[in-house]
């Protein structure tokens, strides 16, 4: 019976996801003259909160060109703020059109939603530490003290492969203050975080002593089949990169220059 | 039924942890129970004097440890003593280190909080002491210290022995709470298991059977000891 009850249930579910799917995303954006996108709010320097209150960041910039770039004007556009466990549903229930929050390319994520051209190429995680220190790669952290966040993805990676005997928090500043007490050697964390510790002054003695074992490509996320909304989508980022507009987000939100973002501007402007 | 999946146990990694995380409870409670008794007792003893002084400091004690969160002194340990100045210089490398690793922090704080527990379950097995025994000790010419030993102290323990149970599995179930200051206990790796393979109910459900495993050990030898304490004909003696 319940059994019945959830099929019947389920089936009503996919028949619903494939009428969206078949709607055409553009044409709807067009007739509404507005993009609504999903974006961190919370996770600078690609989506967060300036003083003022406004969500502001590298993924936002990039956003409002797509809305330029698709309805003229990048003000036609509105932000619905989405954190990694909701964004894939907020997508496909039809809530937003498109997702620029941080979203990696996984394999899984492929299987649900269609990825836009892959605009930046994020560091895993670094280690944080301190000017002097003289160890410069994974295999040297072997049986030392490395401080930590509880719940990182790699924490169990970082047992198994590298031997690190991990110090973990509950939360960040708690990880900061053990750090500069010097109770671990260093902190393994998010590259692009710690690279934004690296600015504060507090923190200007201390350097990224190992860099990221693998680098994680980052797209847009579309619903799956929008063929049409994808290559303009796709189609404005390129022009973006080829105008040196992601090398320009960059440095207004004070990202390390990436070589990716450097190569993909090279490249598209030698293609357009 | 509830489509619990233990597969995860078979990880070598998590078995690791896991076994890691058993041994430091289980050193973090045994070193703070001894530790908590010593107090305990020494702290009683001070009581039994009578010396106005030296009962302001035991009763200070007493209502410092006791009336806060042991979680709070840990983190106050942990974080604030080094900020203070309690460091030290590591010869290998010449950094100035905090001079208490967590798991020092977390067994002071903790035998320092059970100490006081501790010191009220005695305090209250000497007051209850019926007078007449004293009294008699007294008139059969014990001094005042053969009077302490021989005579107070083995009833007061007897009679405080049930207290001293809640306190010792209380103090066993508190060292849970030094996974906030990174002591790699059982529950710090609970925490790292089930962020790791997202089964929280499982990991849950593991670590409350071992919690419940492990306390009972010390209930049960609690309740042989008051057994074999037992004066014939008085509370649990026949």
């Amino acid at each position: 019976m319940i059994k019945n009850t959830v099929m019947s249930v389920l089936a009503i579910v996919a028949a619903l996801s494939a009428s969206t799917a078949m709607a055409d995303t553009l044409a709807d954006i067009k007739a509404r003259d507005k993009l609504i996108v999903g974006v961190k709010n919370d996770y600078a320097p690609y989506g967060y909160l300036n003083d003022k209150g406004e969500t502001v960041g590298f993924e936002i910039e990039l956003a409002k060109y797509v809305a330029k770039e698709l309805l003229g004007s990048e003000d036609k556009i509105e932000l619905v703020p989405v954190v990694a466990a909701n964004r894939i549903e907020f997508l496909t229930a039809g809530r937003i059109d498109a997702i620029f929050a941080t979203l990696g390319i996984t394999a899984e994520r492929e299987k649900v939603i269609d990825f836009t051209t892959q605009y930046v190429s994020a560091g895993g995680p670094s280690v944080l530490m301190a000017g002097a220190a003289k160890i410069s790669k994974w295999e040297e952290l072997k049986g030392r003290q490395v401080c930590g966040i509880q719940g990182s993805y790699f924490n169990k990676k970082m047992t198994e492969e590298f031997g690190i005997e991990l110090v973990n928090f509950k939360s960040q500043p708690e990880a900061y203050r053990a750090l500069k007490d010097n109770r671990c050697i260093g902190m393994v964390f998010d590259d692009m975080t710690l690279q934004m510790k690296l600015r504060e002054p507090d923190w200007s003695s201390y350097k990224i002593a190992v860099a990221p074992y693998e680098f994680a490509p980052m797209a847009g996320g579309l619903r799956k089949g929008e063929t049409a909304f994808r290559e303009a989508v796709d189609k404005a980022i390129h022009k973006a990169e080829g105008e040196g507009k992601l090398i320009e987000w960059e440095k207004k939100f004070g990202m390390p220059a990436s070589d990716y973002i450097a190569q993909r501007a090279k490249a598209a402007a030698s293609a357009n | 039924m509830l489509g619990l999946d233990f597969s995860w146990l078979g990880d070598a990694t998590y078995q690791q942890w896991l076994l890691v995380g058993v041994t430091n409870t289980i050193e973090l409670a045994a070193i703070s129970s001894v530790a908590a008794v010593i107090i305990g007792m020494l702290g009683a003893l001070a009581l039994t004097l009578r010396i106005f002084w030296l009962e302001a400091i035991v009763e200070l004690f007493v209502e410092f440890f006791r009336n806060t969160p042991p979680l709070l002194q840990m983190l106050f340990a942990y974080f604030t003593l080094s900020t203070l100045g309690l460091k030290v210089t590591d010869p290998a490398t010449g950094l100035s280190v905090p001079l208490l690793s967590a798991f020092a922090c977390a067994a002071i704080s903790l035998s320092l909080f059970g100490g006081a527990l501790a010191i009220e379950a005695f305090r209250s097995g000497i007051e209850t002491m019926p007078r007449a025994i004293i009294e008699a000790a007294r008139s059969l010419g014990y001094s005042r210290w053969s009077r302490f030993w021989r005579v107070e102290a083995p009833i007061a323990t007897r009679i405080c022995l049930p207290a001293l149970t809640n306190i010792l599995t209380n103090l066993f179930k508190t060292t849970s709470q030094a996974s906030v200051i990174t002591v790699p206990e059982l529950m710090y790796y609970a925490g790292q298991i089930y962020n790791d393979n997202l089964r929280t109910l499982e990991v849950m459900l593991l670590i409350l059977v071992i919690y419940v495993a492990l306390v009972s050990v010390i209930t049960f030898a609690m309740a042989r000891l008051e057994r074999w304490m037992a004066f014939p004909g008085y509370g649990t003696g026949r």
